[in-house]
């Protein structure tokens, strides 16, 4: 009984505090928001997960920009999860008063209309990047939702399925490994290989079969083709980098990594490591590091008015923009500025990897 | 009266016998009972080798029969310790977080591309230990705490994912050690060395089974928990140890698994969980516990194994595969399990 007693006490003793702690804190919190207005602008990084190299990378990018403009940076996790992610982009827009420039990655395509939405409202700059629904428009949220970045998955498909063709001697048979069925990303990269067969008649695909992104899939699948086709498989074509590898692994077991070229697309290390000892033929990339970084330069030119967003060109507003293609030719030189060193990117030219205006 | 109430009987008795379970319970008996049920997922196996070699005569090749078994190893490894929980009627969903912590202490301790250590083989048994330590925990939680397998083995599952993603920094880290990548590479007697580390694990397991008390305890917990009780058996101590040698079991495959793909990244056990559970499953290890075995659980990963290799071989379209996949588990587990006894389906 006398235990409850003070617990109840502690419980009151405890709320008043809080109570009294918590008006204090919105006093002080609503003090700054006056200051900082003048301050320079917050920029925050909104991405899916740590836990993949891409967006690993892609906070690298971010954070190198941030320091080469002086600026506060930080990054959110959505981990998946996409209300998580737009709820933290709002506590961070109710936090900086709206002083703030985002770059996002949304979680899933309809997560761009409420995080542009709410960046609106609150007078903050945001750009986009791969996934937004079809009837969302920059233009339809001046000034404030400035771009919109996505790489065209049809082109990767194709340029990567070229290479593999020429580097196998312009015939035989190729087998194909595309991502989870569902996604635009594997549907995309898919007609790329389909138009660049189409192109090459004396190339035949043997099999296209699906093992969901992932190089533990590929693995045993790639097992499993070598039984069905054996030697006429000439070369690999995989709809990401990860698969490739799988592929590349179970070729190894089998004494043939190095004799049948893979290619696949993402630029992980360790592709780009197969593209210097020639396991792969090739590997193109969206170049995370600069989608992390220019995403956040062309939010922030945009916010102190370097430019304006209404008198921009529609291909700048919906833009694809150039993806990096890492063979034979250059993997040393991509070594020496990508791996080894950090990448040096001009930040000032943001429009220098504009491709062409977004497919509608 | 008395002689009219004796036929009535039983034929209320039939009315209360559904087709279902009338005319497979017929057939059982008319090939032998209980005896025919226990061979089934063994005709599956073979009805579905006969069908393949059939079609596609390249199936019974030597370097395919090779490629089935090294595609086998790791499942079965990890399919090894989840029959054992299985059996005790518990299930142990912490899979594929033990399996990715283990590959990722392996790569992080032999010689890698992230860091500078080199510790060779001790790398392997840190990895081992650290899957053993993870399923002891699991068993802790369980018994200790009083919380369900379900809820103690999730949680595990997602500390042990966190766990790698935290050490990885996200990415994926090579495997630069010869030696350990030569489970994956080298081969005795014409298997690479995995296969030979799944088949020493499942002697290991069929062993602890059949030959040592523990198994038979773990049997006897999951036919009846209280019985078992009442009889002597130390229950907390039991199930402790059945989930550290379940641990002990994944902790081999993620070593396997990462030689395998020469790399460890966080997500390297995706989707092992319910290969295996199947694999368990269609064996005809029933999930109430009590009854099947590691041999069973052979047979269900090879089933499952050379399933996936044939619909390769016969050239069945990858946007219907996982549609046929489902209905050849509901064919085996309608075929091995003897549901004439089932009183009630949950």
């Amino acid at each position: 009984m006398k235990d409850r007693t003070s617990l109840t006490l502690s419980g009151t003793v405890s709320r008043r505090t809080l109570m009294m702690g918590a008006t204090a804190g919105m006093a002080v919190l609503a003090m700054p928001r006056v200051l900082r207005a003048q301050e320079k602008p917050t920029l925050v990084t909104s991405i899916r997960s740590l836990s993949n190299p891409y967006h690993a990378v892609w906070k690298t990018g971010a954070e190198a920009y941030a320091k080469w403009a002086g600026l506060e940076h930080v990054t959110l996790v959505s981990e998946g999860n996409s209300e998580k992610g737009i709820a933290d982009i709002k506590a961070m827009l109710a936090k900086t008063g709206g002083n703030m420039v985002l770059n996002s990655d949304p979680n899933d395509t309809p997560d761009a209309r409420p995080i542009v939405e709410a960046c609106a409202k609150a007078g903050a700059y945001v750009v986009t990047q791969w996934n937004k629904p079809g009837d969302l428009h920059p233009k339809d949220f001046n000034p404030n939702y400035v771009s919109h970045i996505e790489f065209d998955g049809i082109e990767s498909g194709k340029t990567i399925a070229e290479i593999l063709f020429k580097t196998i001697g312009g015939k035989g048979g190729i087998v194909a490994l595309g991502g989870l069925i569902s996604t635009t990303a594997a549907i995309e990269r898919k007609k790329g290989l389909d138009a660049a067969l189409a192109a090459n008649p004396d190339i035949k695909l043997l099999d296209f079969q699906v093992a969901n992104w992932k190089s533990t899939e590929a693995f045993d699948l790639m097992g499993n083709l070598l039984t069905r086709f054996g030697d006429d498989i000439k070369g690999i074509w995989a709809a990401n980098d990860d698969m490739g590898s799988g592929a590349l692994e179970a070729l190894r077991a089998e004494n043939l990594a190095g004799k049948v070229p893979i290619v696949g697309v993402d630029g992980i290390k360790t592709a780009v490591d197969a593209v210097r000892t020639g396991e792969f033929a090739c590997t193109v990339t969206s170049d995370p590091f600069w989608q992390g970084g220019m995403g956040l330069a062309i939010g922030y030119n945009a916010k102190i008015g370097k430019f304006d967003p209404v008198k921009e060109p529609p291909e700048h507003r919906e833009f694809y923009g150039k993806a990096v293609l890492i063979s034979h030719d250059n993997v040393e030189e991509y070594y020496k500025t990508n791996v080894d060193a950090k990448p040096e990117i001009d930040w000032n030219d943001l429009w220098g990897r504009v491709t062409g205006a977004i497919r509608t | 009266m008395t002689i009219h109430t004796e036929p009535l009987k039983s034929v209320s008795d039939i009315e209360r016998t559904t087709l279902m379970t009338f005319l497979p319970g017929r057939i059982a008996t008319v090939f032998g009972g209980r005896r025919w049920r226990s061979l089934a997922p063994l005709a599956v196996l073979i009805v579905l080798c006969v069908l393949i070699a059939i079609a596609n005569p390249n199936f019974i090749e030597l370097r395919n029969l090779v490629r089935l078994a090294n595609s086998a190893a790791v499942p079965l490894t990890l399919a090894m310790g989840l029959t054992f929980i299985i059996l005790m009627g518990s299930i142990d969903l912490s899979v594929e977080g033990t399996l990715s912590v283990a590959a990722m202490v392996v790569v992080l301790l032999a010689a890698n591309d992230g860091n500078g250590n080199d510790y060779g083989w001790w790398a392997v048994l840190a990895a081992v230990v650290a899957g053993t330590a993870m399923g002891f925990v699991s068993g802790l939680v369980q018994t200790m705490l009083r919380i369900p397998s379900f809820m103690a083995t999730l949680g595990m599952w997602f500390i042990g994912l966190g766990l790698s993603v935290y050490m990885l920094g996200g990415s994926a880290i090579r495997l630069n050690d010869a030696s350990i990548r030569d489970l994956a590479l080298t081969r005795f007697l014409g298997l690479p060395l995995a296969v030979w580390v799944a088949t020493g694990a499942f002697l290991l397991a069929a062993i602890i089974q059949y030959h040592t008390k523990l198994g038979r305890h773990i049997l006897a917990i999951g036919g009846d928990e209280d019985v078992a009780k009442l009889s002597g058996v130390n229950v907390v101590r039991v199930r402790i140890t059945a989930f550290a040698l379940a641990g002990f079991f994944f902790g081999i495959s993620g070593v396997l698994a990462a030689a395998q793909l020469g790399q460890s990244h966080a997500v390297i056990g995706d989707g092992r969980l319910f290969a295996a559970v199947t694999a368990v499953v269609v064996g005809g290890t029933a999930l109430t516990g009590g009854e099947g075995g590691v041999v069973n659980t052979l047979i269900g990963v090879l089933i499952v194994t050379v399933l996936a290799n044939g619909m390769i071989l016969l050239g069945i379209s990858p946007y219907i595969q996982q549609t046929v996949q489902g209905l050849m588990i509901i064919a085996a587990v309608a075929l091995s399990l003897d549901r004439v006894r089932l009183r009630i389906v949950k």
